[in-house]
């Protein structure tokens, strides 16, 4: 027999705005962010935390979107590559990805940006070993890490914090 | 699933136990169960007990020359934590090796120990650290404690000492003497997202230039973690030598029962395993 599932109300800040869904309760937050919110920026790639295309952040933390139920984000905050924008332009280490030409097919590029993101809200100055190390849970298919660590390596002079 | 719920003390998470509604899952970061339940490798828990709002699972703290963590602490909260960094280093970069930052924003060393891989990697360090356990159940409405020694919490492959309707509420591990080293380190073929093919963790007091105490786990080269008590018994008492560390590599050799699989060979994790050991005797000899 298939189970009926009930959708399931919650809410949650996301990228600085209230938001108040309904999901099913197996719906994940990156089912809730595409499908719900339509903010598509965050990928599903592997689905099962391996290549950090779904990284957004939660209450600050680097999370794989598909490993976190929606309705665990009740009362959360969550940032993801759509926040980062500011004035309706590129937030500073989305440009130093263009810029450093770190970008290929674009499709780990999200996840890469927001895993970078959380480092440098950290750590405003980290070495390339701590760059790398904070990308190690994302994938970049067409293999362009270096273009990638260069972008981040850009920035680590301090990146302007996102109000 | 039908129920989420999202308790927030351990009584109240105990209670729902015996009252919900057909297969019950106990769930912390998710890490494991999330995936293999939307990937449909095993079948979504009917309802769902999320135990990192109760309070007490959470942070770490100095109880009486001892560090209490609780079960549902996240393992970047073990890797950043200054206790745990200063009196049990090893449990910190233990939990700094696990998969990549998004994992360990979430993971949580309950559930590292609760899902009982052979692979956990803050068994190991744990085993070294003598790691009690705390688990609590509702007796009579009333909820009862016990403790387990951590060698006697695994019992295989995805099993362990926890009783049907029973949380693991605290780990616990005892402050060591300055003169205490330990050592852990994982072997894969990346540095990251790894599940080790094999560990081996070392833990010695060498003071007096004689082996005073000594502690050695090993994991993915058994059915459970494992401590070294083989390999521990040849160490003891006397001063690390060509001669003692080679007895130990051979009984360290003899005392774990590795598998082939997909990630090595029972030979080569065998192999493996001894020069692990080997160097990391080395290494504290000379340091």
């Amino acid at each position: 027999m298939q189970e009926t599932l009930e959708t399931v109300p919650f809410s949650c800040v996301v990228n600085g705005e209230p938001v108040t869904l309904a999901v099913s309760p197996r719906a994940t937050l990156l089912d809730a962010l595409r499908d719900k919110l339509e903010l598509t920026g965050s990928k599903y790639g592997c689905g099962e935390g391996e290549c950090g295309a779904c990284t957004v952040l939660l209450n600050g933390k680097p999370v794989n979107a598909c490993l976190v139920l929606a309705l665990e984000c009740s009362g959360t905050d969550i940032l993801t590559i759509e926040g980062l924008r500011e004035n309706g332009n590129l937030h500073p280490l989305q440009q130093a990805f263009v810029d450093h030409g770190a970008i290929q097919c674009g499709f780990c590029s999200p996840g890469m940006i927001m895993a970078a993101y959380a480092l440098l809200e950290s750590n405003p100055t980290p070495t390339k070993q701590q760059i790398e190390r904070s990308l190690e849970g994302n994938l970049c298919r067409c293999t362009g890490y270096r273009k990638i660590v260069d972008a981040v390596q850009s920035l680590a002079d301090g990146v302007t914090s996102h109000a | 699933m039908l129920a989420y719920h999202r308790p927030t003390t351990t009584e109240e998470a105990l209670a729902l136990l015996p009252n919900a509604t057909g297969t019950v899952s106990l769930y912390a970061g998710g890490t494991d169960l999330l995936p293999r339940w939307t990937r449909g490798i095993v079948p979504w828990a009917q309802t769902v007990v999320d135990l990192k709002r109760v309070h007490e699972l959470r942070g770490v703290a100095r109880d009486n020359g001892e560090i209490c963590i609780g079960a549902c602490t996240a393992m970047s909260d073990i890797e950043s934590n200054a206790t745990i960094r200063e009196h049990a280093p090893v449990l910190a970069e233990a939990a700094a090796r696990i998969a990549c930052s998004q994992i360990r924003s979430r993971g949580t060393i309950g559930g590292n120990l609760c899902n009982a891989s052979p692979a956990a990697d803050t068994a190991v360090p744990l085993i070294l650290l003598d790691a009690t356990l705390e688990l609590a159940r509702l007796e009579n409405d009333k909820v009862e404690r016990r403790t387990v020694p951590i060698v006697e919490f695994f019992k295989g492959p995805g099993s362990t000492a926890l009783a049907s309707a029973e949380i693991l509420t605290h780990i616990r591990v005892a402050s060591r003497p300055s003169t205490w080293l330990a050592k852990w380190d994982k072997f894969g073929t990346r540095p990251s997202m790894e599940i080790a093919v094999a560990s081996v963790g070392l833990a010695l007091d060498l003071s007096n230039a004689k082996v005073q105490d000594v502690r050695i786990g090993y994991g993915s080269v058994a059915p459970t973690p494992l401590r070294g008590r083989a390999a521990e018994e040849v160490l003891k008492a006397k001063p690390l030598t060509e001669e003692s560390m080679n007895q130990a590599v051979d009984a360290a050799k003899a005392e774990i029962s590795p598998i082939s699989d997909v990630r090595a060979s029972e030979s080569y994790r065998r192999q493996l395993v001894g020069v692990m050991l080997r160097r990391m005797l080395e290494r504290a000899r000379n340091s």
